[in-house]
């Protein structure tokens, strides 16, 4: 892990309209975080997590504050620049994997890749690695509806790691899945943490996953409660 | 553009039934349009044909005073024969024929029985042993009751206006799809014509063979063959308007089957649109993956068309569609038993880019929608 801080947060607040008043998300954050953190926002549900990782990962922006990632102020960026920023340095891991239906599990993978206009011999080798670091090479022609709920979220990672990405957000990857899973996806994210190092912010309640956590930010309301660094995480 | 294809491509396949029963709707707008339009095209060539060959050969040298709009106007609406060559003179006259002692009114016509100008079968003119053989097209002989070998009383007026009379032999019924040759008209020899009204010499327009090369001519006008058609042209191009009227309706249909189901898989893919957004597509590339997505129905139509549509178009293009002689003397135009339809490239290409673009447009509309998503709100798959 650098000391290079890739995401910073100032000041950030959001608010959502409700009917004809408003709802406070976040309110007033303060973070960074550093090339190759393992790090987790925890808390209860409504308490901004998704929130947060949306407004890093430029799905939406600040309403006051300002959030930089990869240099790049995300209120300021156009449509096209803030897809540009996911598609070259993002990688969105979901709940429910978000697999697109009609592809395969190559297919899924290449997709981003396809986007950055990579070569299809190149390409073919960049899938077929990331597939290697999920262990699901001999699946890539299967259809999401063939996978189990591990292999469907393996798939997911190896979509999201595929460009080897700065950032990978996690918005509650380990919620759908079961013990034995959920301490597989997180061993492949840790390893590719260390490996590539590549930063990880999850957004989860899952104890399995807190344990593996080099940082966790504890959110309540939407403020940040508790910054803490954990010496002693898990390591794979 | 490839991924978009290639995407909008998987999704259909992957729609199964859905996808075919739209497919299947605009590949029945394909043959359908093709067929109309091949029809009236069919027709139009048949008719330009029949009238070139029976009526207007090469065009019409129209004495200044006559206005083929203007039965006034036949009255004096002639003059003498210019001393040019290819030319084959016609002069009308106004007259009556008295069929079972009804009083007809025609338009008496007479003709050189030697010309080859036009089909008219003249010749019998000359052979028969009657005193005034004449010629009428079946039209003519259905409206007056006269057959092959009757004689009828005609009375007309000479150039002093002093009616006369004298009883004219049917020798021939000529049998063709021009109206404007037949109905209401009488045909005899231009000598006896010249005899009977004492206007030697003179003729109201003349038909010009292929070897006319026109040159200005006093009193006389020059109307080219494209000219004289134009009138047939134009009515064909109306009757092919109010076709249009037909299959725009069942495109209209096939085209909101479509639109339906666009606003449906918008609705329903809503997640899939956000992870697209997720994974670095800009909005506008999601819109113009659900646009082609949407385009494609109309290529798998176009593609099941061609299936079952060729041999069932080529099958109607070489047997021809039946028209009842009843149904085409109504329409004042030259129409013929039998109409082959014609389906040229034009057409098939045509109606190939009327459907896809009007496919591409009803997509669109829906899909621009997915410009103005928060993606957020789409990940979690919330209906905005």
């Amino acid at each position: 892990m650098s000391n290079e801080n890739i995401i910073t947060l100032q000041n950030v607040t959001k608010r959502f309209k409700v009917g004809d008043g408003e709802f406070t998300a976040l309110t007033d954050i303060n973070l960074n975080f550093k090339k190759g953190e393992f790090s987790g926002l925890i808390g209860p549900s409504g308490s901004g997590k998704t929130t947060l990782l949306n407004i890093i990962g430029s799905l939406d922006s600040p309403t006051e504050g300002n959030a930089t990632v990869m240099g790049k102020n995300i209120a300021a960026l156009s449509h096209k620049e803030s897809a540009l920023l996911r598609n070259h340095h993002i990688g969105f891991i979901f709940q429910v994997y978000n697999l697109l239906p009609v592809y395969t599990v190559f297919e899924n993978v290449e997709f981003s890749l396809i986007l950055q206009n990579i070569p299809t011999d190149k390409r073919k080798k960049m899938v077929m690695e990331a597939l290697e670091w999920v262990g699901l090479e001999n699946m890539a022609n299967k259809k999401p509806s063939n996978l189990s709920g591990g292999e469907g979220q393996r798939v997911a990672i190896a979509r999201a790691i595929v460009k080897r990405p700065n950032i990978m957000l996690a918005d509650e990857p380990t919620a759908n899945l079961d013990s034995k899973n959920a301490h597989a996806i997180i061993q492949t994210m840790k390893k590719l943490n260390k490996e590539l190092d590549t930063t990880f912010i999850f957004s989860t309640h899952d104890e399995k996953v807190m344990g593996y956590l080099d940082r966790i930010v504890h959110l309540e309301d939407g403020k940040v409660k508790k910054d803490e660094l954990i010496t002693n995480a898990t390591q794979v | 553009m490839k991924l978009a294809l290639q995407l909008g491509y998987k999704n259909l396949v992957g729609a199964g039934l859905r996808t075919w029963l739209n497919a299947g709707v605009l590949s029945f707008c394909f043959i359908i349009i093709i067929f109309f339009n091949g029809l009236i095209d069919g027709w139009n060539q048949q008719a330009r044909i029949d009238s070139t060959e029976w009526e207007v050969a090469n065009g019409h040298l129209l004495h200044e005073n006559y206005d083929t709009s203007d039965p006034f106007s036949i009255k004096d609406g002639h003059g003498e024969l210019p001393q040019q060559e290819n030319l084959t003179p016609v002069l009308i006259r106004q007259a009556s024929i008295y069929p079972d002692g009804r009083m007809v009114n025609i338009s008496l016509k007479g003709i050189k029985p030697a010309q080859q100008t036009i089909k008219l079968p003249t010749q019998l003119l000359s052979t028969s042993d009657a005193e005034i053989p004449a010629i009428i097209g079946k039209r003519m002989a259905n409206a007056a009751k006269l057959k092959k070998g009757d004689q009828v009383l005609l009375r007309w007026r000479d150039k002093n206006g002093t009616f006369d009379a004298a009883n004219i032999t049917i020798v021939d019924v000529f049998d063709c799809n021009v109206a404007t040759i037949d109905a209401g008209q009488v045909w005899i020899s231009m000598d006896k014509l010249w005899e009977m009204t004492g206007l030697n010499n003179r003729a109201t327009y003349l038909i010009a063979n292929n070897k006319y090369q026109h040159q200005n001519i006093a009193h006389w006008n020059f109307k080219d063959k494209e000219e004289l058609l134009q009138e047939l042209t134009n009515l064909i191009e109306t009757k092919k308007v109010s076709g249009a009227i037909f299959y725009l309706l069942l495109l209209t249909i096939a085209l909101l089957a479509i639109f339906d189901t666009q606003v449906l898989s918008i609705f329903r893919r809503q997640k899939e649109i956000g992870t697209y957004i997720s994974l670095g597509m800009t909005r506008w590339e999601v819109v113009k993956l659900f646009t082609v997505e949407g385009s494609f129905y109309s290529i798998f139509g176009m593609l099941l068309a061609s299936i079952y549509g060729t041999p069932l178009l080529i099958y109607i293009a070489k047997k021809g569609i039946a028209f009842p002689s009843e149904a085409a003397d109504g329409m004042g135009i030259s129409i013929s038993d039998v109409i082959h339809p014609v389906f040229g490239l034009s057409l098939i290409v045509g109606t190939i880019v009327l459907v896809i673009i009007s496919a591409t447009i009803v997509s669109f509309l829906p899909a621009r929608k997915i410009a103005k998503m928060n993606p957020v709100l789409a990940l979690k798959g919330k209906v905005q």
